[in-house]
């Protein structure tokens, strides 16, 4: 519990320097930025009883998720990577803290904070929008029905962005690095799904998705029963919506697995 | 029950073999383990915490073993590390208190015990400064104040004076010693320096090659109240008849005689002896034996690697 909490401290660098706030904190403002600016429009044009739907509740994830993988390589090093770095992991492990409930207080610290930047944002964007119009009642009893996808799309996302994270993170104690092979495992995985779309049968390259960051979209799409865009690489592997959801539960499970390994074998 | 068992205890890394077969039973006290670089030490230490796992035999704190009862041994030890585990950009108090937690301290307790501990081991303003700021001596405080935050029933000290220097050495040693003394927690320290267990240590154990090559109250191993060494300004020669006449067995040197004395009255003997031949007493000196006499061979000393 305590690690737990501490695990929170130490990802928005409390306790210690201004300059160990700084990256956390910005990322973290700047995933609330789309839906700040949605409801400041909506403020303003709802007298113009003009509908502008800038930032859509389901296309939401997919504005900021280049904003929650940066948010995810510069946290989960920190995390995982400082005690091993400092080698006070070995105070750890001889003290009265399993490893594998080490490793799982990591996680849960880490899919906490980005619960703040996945869940905070659309909070935000659906109270704001309630706000807007003059009619809250209403719009409650109208829209009641996006907060479970919005609540499972952030979970979803927020566990299989940090599970991938953090198991690159245990592995590779150096935080450069580890910032740099988190944010490239994200952006590699991405695009040779792209290329292999384009390029390869698609019967057989829509597997590429699979092991991808397309998995959170299709899955996410699917939670609130929206259609993906027309020329995406999603609409072209013509999964169900499920296998999305299935595939990136299999990845949170293998990487959180991978992450309690690379703990309990750890020389400490 | 004894406070620390091994039985069989074996760890191998790959070809080279660093516990071979160690049988120990410890009573509580303030424990030396001596031994040369890469005789064991750090790896008993560590297998004894969970750290590591034992190739062969078995370990046990407290009457529990070390490997199934980990979780229930570990609540009750404090471990300083020889290496370097400190977070260097947090506060001694904010690291302490977070190791305190960790031990299952509720808050207010921690913040208690955190500054409880950090004065006992002579840590006060600085306490609130980034740890980067530290000099070798007040790191390796802090990091004995976290082992000793959580009131563990035993300490485990891996060389605990390494990297300091003489002074900061000799603060150590007393801090160790005050632990152990006045706080009556039972304490294993290892080093390689005999001179540093002599003076901390009611008992010792060696080991070198990962076998156990003795263990015994320090006392028996210095023989501290037999040999005393009289220095005389006259003839020793005399002196000694004098007190053979009284049944003290006594060796004499030109100007020095040993003797091996028993009680008070033996003192006595030699006092009333020298004022009757008209010597004068330059010294009485209890000739203790130093251990590094008895293991000039079994365990070389090292310079401390800085």
């Amino acid at each position: 519990m305590t690690l737990y909490a501490g695990g929170l401290r130490s990802a928005f660098g409390l306790g210690r320097r201004t300059s160990a706030k700084v990256i956390p904190f910005a990322l973290a403002v700047l995933a609330f930025v789309p839906a700040l600016v949605q409801v400041a429009v909506g403020a303003l044009t709802s007298r113009l009883d003009a509908d502008v739907d800038l930032f859509a509740h389901e296309d939401y994830f997919g504005y900021v998720q280049i904003i929650l993988i940066l948010f995810c390589a510069a946290v989960a090093p920190e995390l995982v990577g400082r005690d091993q770095r400092d080698r006070s992991i070995s105070l750890y492990f001889s003290r009265a803290v399993s490893r594998v409930d080490y490793a799982l207080a990591k996680l849960a610290a880490l899919v906490s904070v980005m619960l703040v930047l996945t869940l905070g944002p659309q909070m935000l964007l659906f109270v704001g929008n309630g706000m807007v119009e003059d009619d809250l009642d209403g719009y409650l009893r109208d829209s009641w029905d996006l907060l479970p996808p919005i609540l499972a799309g952030a979970l979803f996302l927020s566990a299989a962005i940090a599970g991938v994270g953090l198991a690159i993170a245990s592995f590779v104690p150096r935080r450069a690095y580890a910032t740099a092979a988190i944010v490239g495992v994200f952006v590699l995985t991405t695009s040779v799904a792209g290329i292999l779309m384009e390029t390869a049968d698609v019967s057989f390259a829509r597997y590429a998705l699979l092991v991808s960051p397309l998995v959170w979209e299709g899955a996410i799409l699917w939670f609130f029963g929206a259609r993906p865009d027309p020329g995406s690489e999603i609409r072209d592997a013509d999964f169900h919506g499920a296998v999305y959801a299935v595939a990136g539960v299999v990845t949170i499970l293998a990487t959180t697995a991978l992450t309690i390994v690379r703990f309990r074998r750890m020389q400490a | 029950m004894s406070l620390i068992a091994t039985r069989g205890l074996t760890k191998r890394y790959g070809d080279v073999l660093a516990l071979d077969a160690l049988d120990l039973e410890l009573e509580p006290g303030v424990i030396g383990l001596v031994g040369a670089n890469g005789a064991g030490k750090s790896t008993l230490i560590r297998i004894l915490l969970g750290l590591l796992q034992p190739t062969a035999g078995s370990a046990q704190l407290f009457g529990l073993d070390v490997v199934s009862d980990g979780l229930a041994v570990r609540r009750r030890v404090g471990y300083m590390p020889e290496h370097d585990c400190l977070p260097l950009d947090v506060s001694a108090t904010e690291f302490v208190a977070h190791m305190a937690r960790i031990n299952g301290l509720p808050k207010s307790a921690a913040r208690e015990r955190t500054a409880e501990t950090l004065r006992h081991i002579g840590l006060f303003e600085e306490r609130y400064r980034e740890m980067r700021g530290y000099s070798t001596g007040m790191r390796q405080r802090v990091k004995l104040a976290q082992a000793l935050v959580h009131d563990p029933e035993l300490l485990l000290l891996d060389e605990p004076t390494n990297g300091l220097d003489p002074a900061g050495r000799d603060d150590m040693l007393d801090l160790v010693r005050r632990i152990g003394t006045e706080f009556g927690i039972s304490l294993l320290m290892s080093s390689h320096l005999l001179s540093e267990i002599e003076r901390v240590c009611d008992h010792l154990v060696v080991i070198d090659t990962g076998r156990l090559v003795q263990s015994d109250r320090i006392v028996a191993f210095t023989g501290r109240t037999e040999v005393v060494t009289v220095e005389v300004d006259g003839s020793a020669a005399m002196l000694a008849a004098y007190l053979r006449e009284r049944g003290i067995e006594a060796h004499e040197g030109r100007r020095t005689l040993e003797l091996h004395l028993a009680d008070a009255a033996s003192y006595d003997a030699v006092r009333d002896g020298a004022a009757a031949l008209g010597l004068g007493l330059v010294r009485v000196e209890q000739g203790r034996r130093r251990l590094e006499d008895l293991f000039r061979d079994e365990a070389p000393e090292e310079p401390a690697p800085v």
